[in-house]
């Protein structure tokens, strides 16, 4: 469904994604993993249209996606959760989720996956009327992900949810991110919780300094190897 | 003693057509925070089209909104679209210098069509005066004149809490990327913004035709009140900019009143510094 070859990608002057080739396929949980710098946001921001490769291709759903805009790539059903979570603060919790819903094809649904979201996340809900600014760190990681859910997307990213966050509210996080997979959406996970992301994904793609340096099913990789990839020893 | 109220009153009335000409400058920089230069001519533009149509078809001065909006929307809408979007998100000064030019253009090109003398939207309303108790005059424009910013700010207001596109415009001037993110264009988005601000620039425009008299260079000088009202009420904030307006109102009308009529912008502009000093934001302006 989503399929990135050969990609190369030079950041003011230097190069931060090296002849990177991944897939997604339907019905899969994909990990992409890897230290600080490794080049996983840049990847992601590649894909979602926020930057432009130098060379190389990323295809969405058979058609070349690397040459659109963001704004365009949502309307497609790719949606991501940004790293930082990115939150409207002068919109209230309500509003920045209606904003989610801002693709024409969202709107006709937006009372129905409102109440999916609040149902997903209650604390949505007891919120709706307060301002973005005004939520701890893991209500806006949840906010984030029910926003990036109103554009009804196919396929969803979500760059580092857990960063900055107790492992009581991650354990929530990654609940409501099992129940998404499992409503038939598509999920690549990027983080740089190795442990957690190992166990819930098929596929894993480990980066290190903008390379992959290791890929396929985590449950066949040993300890040494990950390390090696991860760390680039 | 209660006949000093005029000048209060007055000021009140007078300040919300301030709100309404500072509205479209604080909505451009809430939004892309980018200052237009440009804001009093398209105000005065405005002014001259509502001129043209009166001239050409016999319409109250009202009645041209008729024509003077969609006129004005389409070319706030195209300046954004041709002129400006070039240099979005490259800072500020492209942006200024676009907007510097299109002032002078925008004057030149009226002082050589309409030529220097004064001009008014010649109107009823501006003759008459409402008696009030017997204490001191209201003129009526000024009624139609308040009638009309409270009316713009409050639709405004609307557009902003309830619409898809109010929603995309705050969320672009919150974090543009993640505007992007949830599939809003911004050179779209941008240019609605544009032709919604220029549309209170030419709804000011024509009202402040009706009360005072009009040059191809006044655009200088209602700029300057944009700016006055922004500066008091405070970026980003809808009632804020009404707030400053009608402190801007009250502060030139009063103080005129006491230090001499002449000395009527100064009084306003000693406000506008003492809430710069104290309050650099704006009263209501977010930090």
């Amino acid at each position: 469904m989503l399929e990135v070859k050969n990609l190369n990608l030079y950041y003011g002057g230097f190069q931060a994604l090296m002849d990177i080739t991944l897939r997604v396929e339907r019905d899969q949980i994909v990990s992409i993993l890897g230290s600080n710098g490794a080049g996983k946001s840049t990847l992601l921001k590649a894909i979602s249209g926020l930057l432009k490769p130098s060379s190389g291709s990323i295809h969405y759903d058979g058609g070349r996606i690397d040459h659109l805009d963001p704004h365009e790539i949502v309307r497609l059903g790719l949606a991501l959760v940004p790293e930082g979570r990115k939150i409207f603060s002068s919109l209230t919790v309500l509003e920045n989720l209606l904003i989610g819903s801002y693709v024409p094809k969202a709107r006709r649904t937006k009372d129905e996956q409102l109440e999916n979201v609040f149902e997903l996340f209650p604390r949505l809900r007891e919120r709706k009327e307060q301002l973005g600014s005004t939520l701890s760190g893991g209500e806006q990681q949840m906010l984030a992900i029910g926003r990036a859910l109103m554009s009804q997307p196919r396929l969803i990213v979500f760059d580092e949810i857990s960063l900055g966050l107790s492992p009581v509210i991650v354990q929530h996080l990654y609940q409501a991110v099992d129940r998404i997979k499992k409503k038939g959406m598509v999920v690549v996970l990027v983080e740089q919780d190795v442990k957690r992301s190992l166990k819930t994904a098929d596929c894993a793609y480990i980066l290190q300094e903008g390379k992959i340096r290791l890929k396929g099913n985590p449950r066949d990789f040993t300890e040494e190897e990950v390390k090696k990839a991860y760390f680039g020893l | 003693m209660l006949a000093s109220l005029e000048p209060l009153i007055n000021g009140i009335l007078l300040g919300g057509l301030y709100a309404v000409i500072g509205i479209g400058l604080s909505m451009i920089f809430g939004i892309m925070r980018q200052v237009n230069l440009a804001h009093g001519e398209l105000m005065i533009l405005a002014s001259y089209l509502s001129l043209v149509f009166i001239q050409l078809l016999g319409l109250h001065p009202l009645l041209t909104f008729l024509f003077v909006l969609p006129a004005i929307f389409i070319l706030g809408y195209l300046i954004q679209t041709f002129l400006f979007n070039r240099v979005l998100e490259k800072g500020m000064e492209p942006y200024l210098m676009i907007s510097f030019g299109l002032s002078i253009i925008l004057q030149n090109a009226m002082l050589l069509l309409f030529t220097p003398d004064a001009r008014t939207l010649q109107t009823s309303l501006a003759i008459k005066s409402i008696n009030v108790f017997n204490l001191f005059y209201v003129p009526v424009i000024y009624l139609v004149d308040f009638v009309g910013g409270f009316l713009v700010l409050g639709l405004l207001h609307l557009i902003m809490k309830k619409t898809y596109l109010g929603w995309a415009i705050r969320a672009a001037s919150d974090n543009l990327t993640a505007a992007k993110l949830m599939g809003i264009n911004p050179k779209k988005v941008y240019a609605l913004a544009m032709g919604i601000a220029v549309i209170t620039a030419a709804i000011s425009g024509v009202l402040v035709g009706m009360t005072f008299t009009f040059y191809p260079h006044s655009g200088t000088q209602y700029l300057i009140i944009a700016f006055g009202v922004v500066i008091i009420g405070g970026l980003g904030s809808l009632p804020g900019t009404f707030l400053g307006g009608l402190i801007l109102g009250v502060s030139q009308l009063v103080g005129g009143r006491i230090i001499g009529p002449g000395l009527q912008l100064l009084s306003g502009y000693i406000i506008l510094l003492i809430v710069l000093t104290i309050r650099p934001q704006g009263l209501l302006g977010r930090k």
